[in-house]
């Protein structure tokens, strides 16, 4: 393997997402193109809902498993809150691609219901807080684009279709696409597929704005 | 990963977890016997031996505890076969009374015990410091940091344990157990199973009295000549650099060092350990001879740092080790990048340019909005239930309540904040015991099914022996939940899961031991569960209430596979008179509320349909979705 350009991203959203799903394409998408690639992954325990991430770092020289605070190019968030809570990993100017579906954990609707309250954290105060960061933040409603590729449970793929999009990822979208092809069951592959290109396609609306994307 | 890097008989590439790596190894050494009983981070070895069993032939099970696998893979040893185990840390304090003895008496087939620590605390109950079973029990341990040193450390373990027969630890820390990288596999090839006889294979395997003095002696024999055979391991690798500092670092404090060396732009001589017990001693004097300064970077005990030490003062050399003792690294915490950077910059008194605690200031700062998402039961999950039914029981009550190891564990959190104790697998019962002779209090304890058979055994055998005024609740979930729904001896049979060939029947079990007063409950019959648990309250004596229903995820799971719909449940929005009582100590995830009118709402994609939340409405406004219109149709 030659000298690689590194691109370090921290996956994050909630248990049940299907966050080790997306980390595993990528990772095979990798593998399958000769680029070095390493994980550091918090499982956390077996209940869903929880708060998920892994760390996912491609090409470059690092051999931690665990991306330096302030080091990652990229947070994927599958829920909006777990990009802020995972936000110290982020280089100034990193890119932030979220979904717009919060999930409120059942904490913060059990006090906000014991106090009469309705002031839930929104996605535009969670935006607001990125903003101090980067400004390279990508929102995506990929439970739309799923249920446009026919199955709501193809969000991840959508993400992982949006961030093939970008010009500094080690692995081509080729590559991203057989990464998906190798984790996802036979009889859901036409339905992720549709909905990495919906997310592939989608990237270019706001995140190719942003940031540098490769040509279409 | 796919398991296709695992199975694959052709060598190749596969995109892996460390874990995974291990198995790969030991498939491809030919393994025959594994055992296991799940824990984090080791659960997916468990997990992968069992999906990949169909395409071998090595015998797989799920043991009741640690120390029983531990003791069936030394049985298939003791035949003459190669056999492996993994469990956590505190997995190993339960195996290691057979632990301690497997190494006087030495092994047959090349047996090998994988130990994962688990620094953070991470889904443990303390930063235990598996490394010092090595010396302790005088056994050899490797240590791996990354997949593909994994794979090669596991084969060459069954070289090692057969070559010195010795059991052989891999001890790992959740960093490297669930770290995913790319590993270069070797061929399968494998001697087809055939049993072997005591006569050809067997030799005596006591250790007591005279013998064990004599075995002991050995042993020391044997650990010399592993620490002489080790000086050439090439599991044990010297960076040169430049001048007279060098770093020592093992398992994934290794890869932390390098990367912080390279930002701190250093480039000091590091010598990574690979055989961690017995130390090639030769190898680091040779490494520490020319050096002035030398740090240890490891996490949890400055176990290198003192052997360090230790060597360099017996060989004469004026070297400054500096580590935890120096007071620049932590014997607490996992470390990571800017910890290691920090640590190696204020032990050599270098200038920083990163400043890692700003970012982290400047995070806390934005972060403050957030609120927490601690783990809670899933959707569906029976434990829910169970607690809501106990919370009412004990209304008016001065109880105690001693909780134990699973999903139920996590009554400690909020919205329950419900727990006096937890301590250890099966502790529960001990504690209990203890408690009902010194307080006035109803003492109720609670294990979970694969508790139940991992550790309560012997504290329920003792409770009923002495009549402890104790009631332990039971909950039959029929897996082995919070590591990944494992199956386990009280598992039912029906569920196309390779597992063992009888069900054993807990309420038998309790019967068997003399337990008088046996109370059995379906979970999710909340409220009328109330009275019998107050029942078994009153009882004087040991009692037993047996909470029984599939843990959610496994449940759906099982159903998915049938074909059974999952139908969802929903509010009727207009009739709910938003008191809440399906959010409010109850945070199940599917049920929250609308903003603009406060109405509670259930997310269908989200909901299980177990309908505990529709029982405990007051107003009876929860129903599954399409039930009532079809009521409507009906009366038409
Ligand atoms: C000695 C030991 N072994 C393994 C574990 C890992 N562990 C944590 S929770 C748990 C599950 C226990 O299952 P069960 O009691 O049935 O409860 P459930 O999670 O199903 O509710 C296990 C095995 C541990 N903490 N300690």
């Amino acid at each position: 393997m030659s000298e690689q350009k590194s691109f370090d991203i921290v996956l994050t959203g909630v248990g049940g997402q299907g966050i080790v799903m997306l980390s595993n394409a990528l990772g095979n998408a990798c593998a399958n193109a000769d680029i070095r690639v390493l994980t550091g992954e918090l499982h956390g325990l077996s209940q869903r809902s929880g708060t998920v991430y892994i760390h996912l770092r491609m090409g470059g020289e690092s051999i931690s498993p665990l991306i330096p605070y302030g080091e990652a190019d990229a947070i994927l968030a599958m829920e909006p809150m777990e990009s802020l809570r995972y936000i110290e990993f982020l280089k100034d100017e990193g890119i932030i691609i979220l979904n717009k579906r919060v999930i409120n954990p059942p904490l913060e609707i059990a006090e906000l219901s014991k106090e009469k309250r309705t002031d839930f954290v929104t996605f535009e105060n969670i935006v607001e807080k990125l903003k101090v960061v980067t400004p390279n933040i990508a929102p995506i409603d990929a439970l739309a684009l799923a249920m446009e590729a026919g199955n709501p449970r193809t969000e991840n793929a959508v993400f992982i279709g949006a961030m093939s999009a970008l010009a500094n990822l080690p692995p081509s979208v080729e590559d991203m696409k057989i990464g998906l092809e190798t984790v996802v069951p036979k009889k859901a592959l036409e339905q992720n597929i549709k909905a990495f290109e919906l997310g592939y396609k989608t990237a270019y609306d706001g995140l190719c704005d942003l940031v540098q994307c490769r040509e279409l | 990963m796919t398991l296709d890097s695992v199975i694959n008989t052709e060598p190749g590439k596969g995109f892996v977890m460390c874990n995974e790596a291990m198995v790969r190894g030991a498939i491809e050494a030919d393994v025959k016997v594994v055992s296991f009983y799940p824990g984090a981070p080791t659960s997916e070895i468990l997990d992968t031996f069992n999906s990949a069993q169909k395409y071998f032939d090595y015998k797989f099970s799920v043991a009741t505890n640690e120390k029983v696998a531990l003791e069936t893979v030394a049985g298939a040893s003791m035949g003459g076969f190669r056999a492996l185990t993994a469990m956590k840390s505190v997995g190993l304090n339960v195996a290691s009374d057979a632990f301690f003895s497997l190494g006087y008496t030495g092994i047959k087939g090349g047996l090998v015990l994988v130990v994962a620590d688990d620094p953070h605390c991470h889904s443990s109950q303390s930063e235990e410091d598996g490394r010092l079973f090595g010396p302790n029990a005088y056994i050899p341990m490797l240590e791996p940091s990354n997949p593909a040193e994994s794979r090669e450390m596991v084969k060459a373990a069954f070289e090692i344990s057969e070559k010195y027969g010795t059991i052989v630890l891999i001890r790992t820390t959740t960093r490297v157990n669930h770290q995913s990288g790319i590993i270069t596999t070797g061929p399968i090839e494998r001697k087809p199973f055939e049993k072997s006889q005591w006569a050809e294979v067997g030799k005596p395997y006591f250790t007591v009295g005279e013998i064990a003095r004599q075995n002991k002696l050995n042993l020391l024999k044997k650990v010399k000549a592993m620490g002489e055979d080790f000086e050439s391991s090439t599991f044990n690798i010297v960076t040169p650099g430049e001048g007279d500092v060098g770093i020592v670092a093992s398992g994934v404090s290794y890869c932390y060092a390098v990367d912080a060396c390279k930002k701190l732009g250093i480039k000091p001589h590091i010598l990574k350990l690979g055989t961690t017990y017995p130390l090639p001693r030769k190898k680091i004097i040779e490494f520490l001879k020319p050096l002035k300064i030398v740090t240890a970077v490891e996490e949890l005990s400055p176990y290198l740092e003192h052997n360090l030490k230790t060597i360099a003062k017996d060989t004469g050399l004026e070297l400054t080790v500096f580590g935890k003792d120096s007071g620049h690294f932590s014997e607490a915490e996992e470390y990571n990048v800017p910890i290691v950077y920090k640590g190696i910059a204020s032990a050599l008194e270098l200038k920083t340019t990163k400043d890692y605690e700003s970012v982290l200031e400047r995070a806390a700062g934005l972060k403050s909005i957030l609120p927490e998402r601690i783990p809670v039961f899933c959707a569906g999950c029976p434990h829910r239930a169970t607690f809501w039914a106990l919370k009412q029981a004990i209304r008016g009550r001065k109880i105690v309540f001693n909780n134990d190891i699973g999903c139920y564990s996590m009554a400690f959190f909020p919205p329950l904040n419900f727990s006096d104790s937890m301590l250890a697998m099966g502790a529960s019962l001990g504690v209990s015991a203890g408690m009902s002779q010194v307080l006035k209090d109803d003492i109720i304890c609670m294990v979970g099914d694969s508790t139940f058979f991992h550790a309560a055994l012997p504290g329920l055998v003792n409770a009923v022996y002495h009549d402890r005024n104790i009631t332990l609740f039971v909950l039959d979930n029929e897996v082995t939940a919070m590591t990944g729904q494992q199956t386990h001896p009280g598992t039912p049979q029906d569920r196309g899961m390779p597992q063992g060939k009888k069900k054993i029947i807990i309420e038998d079990v309790c019967k068997g031991i003399g337990v008088e007063n046996i109370t059995i409950l379906d979970s999710y019959d909340v409220k009328n569960n109330v009275k019998p648990i107050k029942e078994a309250l009153d009882h004087k004596g040991p009692s037993v209430v047996i909470s029984r229903r599939s843990c959610a995820l496994h449940g759906d799971r099982i159903k998915r596979r049938n074909k059974i719909p999952i139908v969802p449940n929903e509010v009727d929005k207009n009739a709910c008179k938003k008191p809440h009582t399906c959010i409010r100590d109850f945070h199940c995830p599917a049920i929250t509320f609308d903003t603009d009118d406060r109405a509670s709402h259930i997310k269908s994609d989200i909901c299980d349909g177990c309908g505990v939340c529709a029982k405990i409405c007051p107003f009876g406004v929860i129903h599954p979705v399409g039930s009532e219109s079809k009521t409507e149709e009906v009366e038409k």
